[in-house]
């Protein structure tokens, strides 16, 4: 009957209303909850989720050795352009030429922190850093050299 | 005890003693202005600091946590940035229009603070309509909303203007039925009385179920009238981004933005005399002990206690729901409040009829 | 002259002014706007002679229903805020001349009635309740007649309002999708 299913619907409005009030009303009541961070003050004990995307970084070992291939698998996986990789020909000992890693070339302001390149990485060669401090005075400073000077290919990474 | 009846009483007695009575009486009008604008700016101050807590507590936060101790000074700080703000007036304005609508908000919000009773003996102006005074003053406000919406030359503030006023002036009904049922069970329009009836017991609990109902139309009806989420697609700033007062800047837009905390100060303050008993104390039946002890506590702190007990409500309302939607705004008001308010006051007038209250 | 009357003919200034200012305009909403301000200097009128409901429910009528109407319609016209172009000189003589005879006639008529003096100013009251019963009464100078004619009239108005708004309905069938 109309008038029942009227009433009926206002009742319902009436709980589901009190529904999202009692949850609000712990939330004010409980203060110990709270999850946001005083930034600036707690730099120094600042815990960031391991999933934070700050920028791009390549993973160096202790002897200064990566695991880039040069094989541009990120470049090309990349939506905006954001890397760029210069190769050289390495003479290997044999006499052979092989293709190897001269410059990663990592342009911090055009990146949009996707994760594309690091899930397109065959040799799993670089990551996400949690670093997010990235203002500069300069933007030519954002445009980042990611390989070590003087660091080479770990040796058996093909 | 110092009490403001004392005090005001004072100063009458030694006005009159030292002046005519005409003078008398223009110094005490000028006093009384100047009160207001005090009250005024200590309400914007607490009230926006307040909602900012409010807000911040609920949505997990801190809120405003470095100016000052614990923040208190945050909206101090707000108001000094607003003074030095430049007023903007966008070409293509009617700039005696634009001027003069946050005036014209301003002025309607000073006039809704004549008949409320502040404490016992402490009321400005104890006019024998007090409630239809409020309802009618309460109008002007749209006046001043749609002025700035059309003023501005702005496509956003026109229709922000548009949907306040369609949204004022539906809720209003609503609003003025469940001010009615009170007005029914008390048999009088002037404030006073309504508070004198409620010496033995707040309307609220004498009033049975009808009252409680008229309780709850009116907080959702005044909502609705404040402009305050979840009713505010007026200036909802998704959609319009900031309605009628877009165009605004500096102290103009800080007029607005305080007559709309002024209008909350001052609904809730009506919604605590009507059905929480304004300035009279808690009292239970007959246990005289627990009677006294709640007399001593000022009669202007148990109105201040209501009336920011239901500011908060408010607020909660406003941290917890969803905006509505144009369709089911009108539909709430046209299919929901305004059928259920008018049987409400049909059983409000048996109740009264039947002196079934308390 | 004691503060009373300055503050009547403050109040009757304001009303007048404004007046002029609503038919002399050219912007279609200052107009609605100046009209607002005359119809608040009346109720501020009435305020001054102690008739508080009669002033309320003027402004509640007049301000909050009236003029919010007028304002609404003027917002749903196109191109409402040009500037009108003046009338022509003529058409100005001709409304001066109107309102010269309607004055004459109003100013002559007053001073042919005599008043009788009140005996104490301020004694005429009008309470609500009085209002209340003098509508709702069948004696002689009851208004309930009146009252229940007016209201049907309203009645008959919004169902008008709700016909004319109607829309048709929708067959489901036919139509599957509602916008």
């Amino acid at each position: 009957m109309f008038i029942t299913n009227y009433i009926k619907e206002v009742w319902g409005a009436v709980k589901s209303l009190a529904k999202g009030m009692k949850l609000t009303g712990y939330y004010f009541t409980h203060h110990k909850e709270i999850i946001t961070q005083e930034y600036p003050d707690n730099r120094a004990e600042l815990v960031l989720p391991e999933r934070f995307r700050g920028e791009v970084v390549m993973k160096h070992d202790e002897h200064n050795e990566h695991a880039c291939t040069g094989c541009t698998a990120c470049e090309l996986a990349c939506p905006n352009g954001t890397i760029k990789i210069i190769t050289k020909f390495d003479i290997s000992p044999e006499g052979k030429k092989k293709k190897a890693l001269d410059t990663f070339i990592y342009h911090l302001e055009l990146c949009t922190m996707c994760n594309m390149c690091i899930e397109a990485c065959p040799t799993d060669a670089i990551k996400m850093a949690q670093n997010f401090e990235h203002s500069v005075y300069d933007r030519r400073q954002l445009t980042k050299k990611l390989n070590r000077p003087g660091s080479k290919i770990r040796e058996g990474v093909e | 005890m110092p009490s403001f009846e004392n005090i005001t009483n004072a100063i009458h007695t030694w006005l009159t003693t030292h002046l005519s009575a005409g003078w008398a009486f223009f110094i005490e009008l000028v006093l009384v202005g100047v009160a207001a604008i005090a009250l005024f700016a200590a309400l914007g101050l607490v009230l926006v600091l307040m909602e900012r807590r409010v807000a911040a507590w609920m949505q997990i936060r801190l809120g405003p946590n470095r100016v000052g101790p614990k923040g208190m000074l945050q909206s101090l700080a707000d108001t000094i940035k607003l003074i030095m703000k430049e007023g903007l007036t966008p070409e293509g304005a009617d700039k005696f229009l634009f001027n003069v609508a946050p005036y014209v908000v301003m002025i309607a919000a000073m006039l809704l603070l004549a008949p409320i009773g502040f404490a016992r003996n402490l009321q400005i102006w104890d006019l024998n309509i007090g409630v239809l005074y409020i309802s009618a003053i309460s109008s002007i406000s749209v006046i001043g909303i749609l002025m700035a919406g059309w003023a501005s030359n702005n496509k956003y503030s026109l229709m922000g203007a548009m949907r306040s006023g369609a949204q004022i002036v539906s809720y209003e009904l609503s609003a003025g039925l469940s001010v009615l049922a009170i007005v029914v069970l008390t048999g009088s329009l002037r404030i006073s009385d309504i508070v004198q009836s409620q010496e033995t017991g707040w309307w609220i609990f004498k009033g049975h179920l009808p009252a409680i109902i008229a309780f709850v139309i009116f907080i959702i009806a005044v909502t609705a009238e404040t402009n305050r989420a979840p009713f505010d697609l007026a200036e909802a700033e998704s959609e319009l981004t900031a309605g009628f007062h877009t165009e605004y800047s500096g102290m103009k837009f800080a007029l607005f933005f305080l007559a709309e905390y002024i209008n909350i100060f001052i609904v809730c303050a009506i919604g605590a005399t009507l059905f929480f008993g304004g300035w009279m104390p808690f009292h239970i039946g007959h246990w005289d002990g627990f009677n006294h002890v709640m007399d001593y506590i000022p009669s202007s702190v148990w109105f201040f206690g209501k009336t920011f007990g239901l500011i908060f409500l408010i607020m909660w309302f406003r941290w917890t729901f969803p905006r509505l939607r144009v369709d089911q705004l009108l539909n709430l008001e046209w299919k929901y409040l305004l059928p259920i308010s008018m049987v409400n006051l049909v059983l409000v007038t048996l109740v009264a009829i039947k002196q079934w209250h308390f | 002259m004691s503060a009373s009357v300055i503050i009547f003919y403050c109040i009757a200034a304001c009303i007048l002014a404004a007046a002029v200012l609503s038919v002399t305009t050219t912007r279609i909403f200052r107009s609605a706007i100046w009209l607002l301000f005359c119809l608040m200097g009346v109720g501020a009128l009435y305020f001054w002679m102690d008739l508080q409901f009669i002033a309320a429910v003027q402004i509640i009528v007049y301000v909050g229903g009236i003029v919010v109407l007028i304002i609404f319609s003027i917002f749903l016209t196109q191109q409402s805020g040009k500037k009108m172009p003046a009338p022509p000189g003529g058409r100005g003589l001709y409304a001066l001349l109107a309102t010269l005879f309607g004055l004459g006639l109003t100013a002559s008529l007053i001073y042919q009635h005599h008043f009788a003096a009140v005996e104490a100013p301020g004694a005429f009251t009008a309470d609500v309740a009085q209002v209340g019963e003098q509508m709702l009464s069948t004696t002689e100078h009851g208004y309930v007649l009146p009252f229940e004619v007016v209201s049907v009239l309203l009645l008959a108005a919004m169902i008008g309002c709700i016909v004319i708004a109607m829309k048709e309905p929708v067959n489901k069938k036919d139509k599957p999708e509602l916008k």
